[in-house]
């Protein structure tokens, strides 16, 4: 017997028993292996990583499993609980942003993704294009964008200056700006789920309704809002949770005057070297992150979307 | 269509608000990217639309900095291989969620697109700790691995939407005919699903290409042309930084723009 034929037998034999080797050389086996690998090695491990750190103790960078601590989860609860020092600004900072950045990505995506799923009809690609292009252009420069745009000497003074206002207050480094910051970059992450829910409402649903009678406030209520429900969820999670994680923002249109939860972390690994405290404030931003997560897992339906064609 | 609602002065008012709504609003998101190409070939201290002095200046002290140019090479020496190896991850692990049966299918999902959702400066800064303790260490490598666990989650959703939306009948009416596993894969599945690679792989490198929290982390001592940018913003402004970021901004919308002829078209090819 040829080598080959000896190979083709064993091959067959392992098909016919189902062995496991088999199972992860063909589909699905082998095409579910590269990306569990990987996110078992640089997600999970990062993340226990983080969980780790959190419970050791003094400025420790290397692992010590032996010493474990909770006296950075003392001083980060402590703190924010009684609202002493810098913890207690930085909770109240970045909950004050993350939440008026949701109410106002939501106040301003709802009309436009309505209108684009069903007003809009001439030029709607050249408007979806300028909606996703920011989404595909890094953060950094979309902030420093606005920076160029607001400060002294900059192109929106110069546009004021026209109408003859003279005294132009500089409008960078307060909190408005950092919120605006964050509505501009998180605006995309609103927009689109709305818009992707508003385009499963059929247009003949909205005629029916208005032939039976219905006014502008009863065709909102009862059948744009309940329909568009899934998007506003999915859309608020996302914005919520990435607005809680942005320092770019706070850090370029902040000045550095303003303290929120992601520069006070970045700040805990940059300047102070303390991994451990770092890590410790990074768990709480993991444990809102993951069960936002999995609700808008859970309410997507990728069927229904590929269902829409484009 | 009914055409009782149509026509109408008052009507066609209101289908002109909503355009001006939309187009506000594409005017917001337009603002700092048309400051950022004004500044960038604005000649002058004191920035004036009215006075305006054009230069190409910046440009060219931009392509021709040093450390511009080394930023530029380490990013592309991130993105190349971060959009081969995302599109095959992802594209890999869409097939599998999309055309197999198996165990936790589901659970899959999602713990494969979990990723999508995190802020990038958990990814990042979780990556950098566990690499120094891994002994993984810091630089274009590491880099690259990181980007890959954010981009190829990515990959595989497009992959996924556009898998789901081909008949799994044309699969088995294959398989019936006759074909294994290879001819299915080359002359069935893989060229009906290519739109959707083809826009996954250049949504993975624009992603890449413009990516800053994940690298600012892991590459250490080599500076991509994001973390350059940021250093020049917090210290140490030139008016080169403008041209650089506008030359980013170039790539990146040239290829979305790309992606998204080349999406329009195939969707209307299969109309």
């Amino acid at each position: 017997m040829s080598t080959m034929d000896t190979l083709r037998t064993r091959i067959d034999a392992l098909g016919e028993t189902d062995h496991p080797v088999r199972r992860l050389v063909t589909p699905p086996g082998i095409l579910v292996i590269p990306m569990s690998v990987l996110l078992l090695c640089m997600f999970i491990g990062p993340m226990l990583a983080i969980v780790v750190f959190s419970f050791q103790t003094g400025n420790s960078i290397a692992l010590n499993p032996l010493e474990w601590s909770i006296a950075t989860y003392q001083e980060v609860i402590g703190g924010m609980v009684s609202g002493e020092g810098v913890y207690g600004d930085v909770l109240v900072n970045t909950v004050a942003v993350s939440i008026t950045t949701t109410a106002l990505t939501l106040v301003v995506s709802y009309p436009a993704a309505y209108a684009l799923a069903h007003k809009i009809t001439r030029y709607k690609l050249v408007f979806l294009m300028i909606l996703i292009i920011p989404l595909f252009t890094s953060v950094n420069i979309r902030v420093f964008g606005w920076a160029l745009f607001l400060v002294q000497n900059g192109v929106l003074e110069s546009i004021v200056n026209l109408f003859g206002v003279r005294e132009y207050a500089s409008l960078m480094y307060m909190r408005s700006t950092i919120i605006l910051g964050t509505t501009y970059i998180y605006l995309p992450f609103m927009l689109f789920p709305i818009y992707l829910s508003m385009l499963s409402i059929e247009e003949t649903t909205l005629e029916a309704a208005k032939d039976l009678g219905a006014n502008r406030l009863t065709l909102f209520r009862k059948i744009l809002l309940p329909l568009s429900k899934p998007g506003i969820i999915i859309g608020s999670l996302f914005v919520f949770v990435l607005s809680l994680g942005a320092n770019v923002e706070a850090e370029i249109l902040g000045g550095g005057s303003i303290f929120t939860m992601a520069s006070n972390i970045q700040y805990s690994f940059g300047y102070s070297q303390n991994w451990p405290l770092g890590s410790t404030q990074a768990v709480g931003l993991l444990l809102i992150t993951v069960v936002a997560g999995v609700v808008i897992l859970r309410t997507i339906d990728l069927q229904e979307i590929a269902a829409r064609g484009d | 269509m009914s055409t009782k609602h149509s026509a109408g002065l008052g009507d066609r008012f209101g289908d002109g608000l909503w355009y001006v709504y939309v187009g506000l609003v594409a005017l917001f998101l337009m603002t700092p990217l048309v400051s950022l190409v004004i500044a960038s070939f604005y000649d002058g201290r004191f920035f004036s639309i009215v006075d305006y002095e054009f230069t190409l200046g910046w440009y060219e002290a931009a392509l021709t900095s040093g450390s511009v140019r080394g930023a530029f090479t380490n990013t592309v020496y991130i993105s190349v291989p971060v959009t081969i190896l995302s599109t095959i991850i992802g594209t890999a692990a869409a097939i599998a969620y999309t055309r197999y049966e198996f165990p936790f299918r589901e659970q899959f999902k999602l713990f494969a697109l979990l990723p999508i959702f995190f802020p990038l400066i958990l990814l990042g800064l979780g990556m950098s700790m566990w690499s120094s303790q891994i002994g993984l260490g810091y630089g274009i490598v590491p880099s690259i691995i990181g980007e890959l666990v954010w981009i190829s989650p990515i990959v595989m959703f497009v992959v996924s939407i556009t898998a789901l939306g081909i008949d799994p009948n044309i699969e088995e009416a294959a398989k019936d005919l006759g074909a294994d596993t290879i001819t299915l894969y080359r002359k069935i599945l893989l060229p009906l699903i290519a739109d959707g690679v083809v826009s996954g792989a250049i949504f993975a490198f624009v992603l890449s290409w413009n990516n800053y929290y994940i690298v600012s982390y892991l590459s250490g001592p080599q500076s991509t042309i994001t973390t350059w940018i940021h250093g020049r913003m917090t210290q140490g402004f030139t008016p080169v930084v403008p041209a650089v970021a506008s030359l980013i901004f170039y790539v990146s919308i040239l290829l979305v723009i790309g992606a998204a002829v080349f999406e329009y078209r195939s969707v209307d090819e299969t109309k």
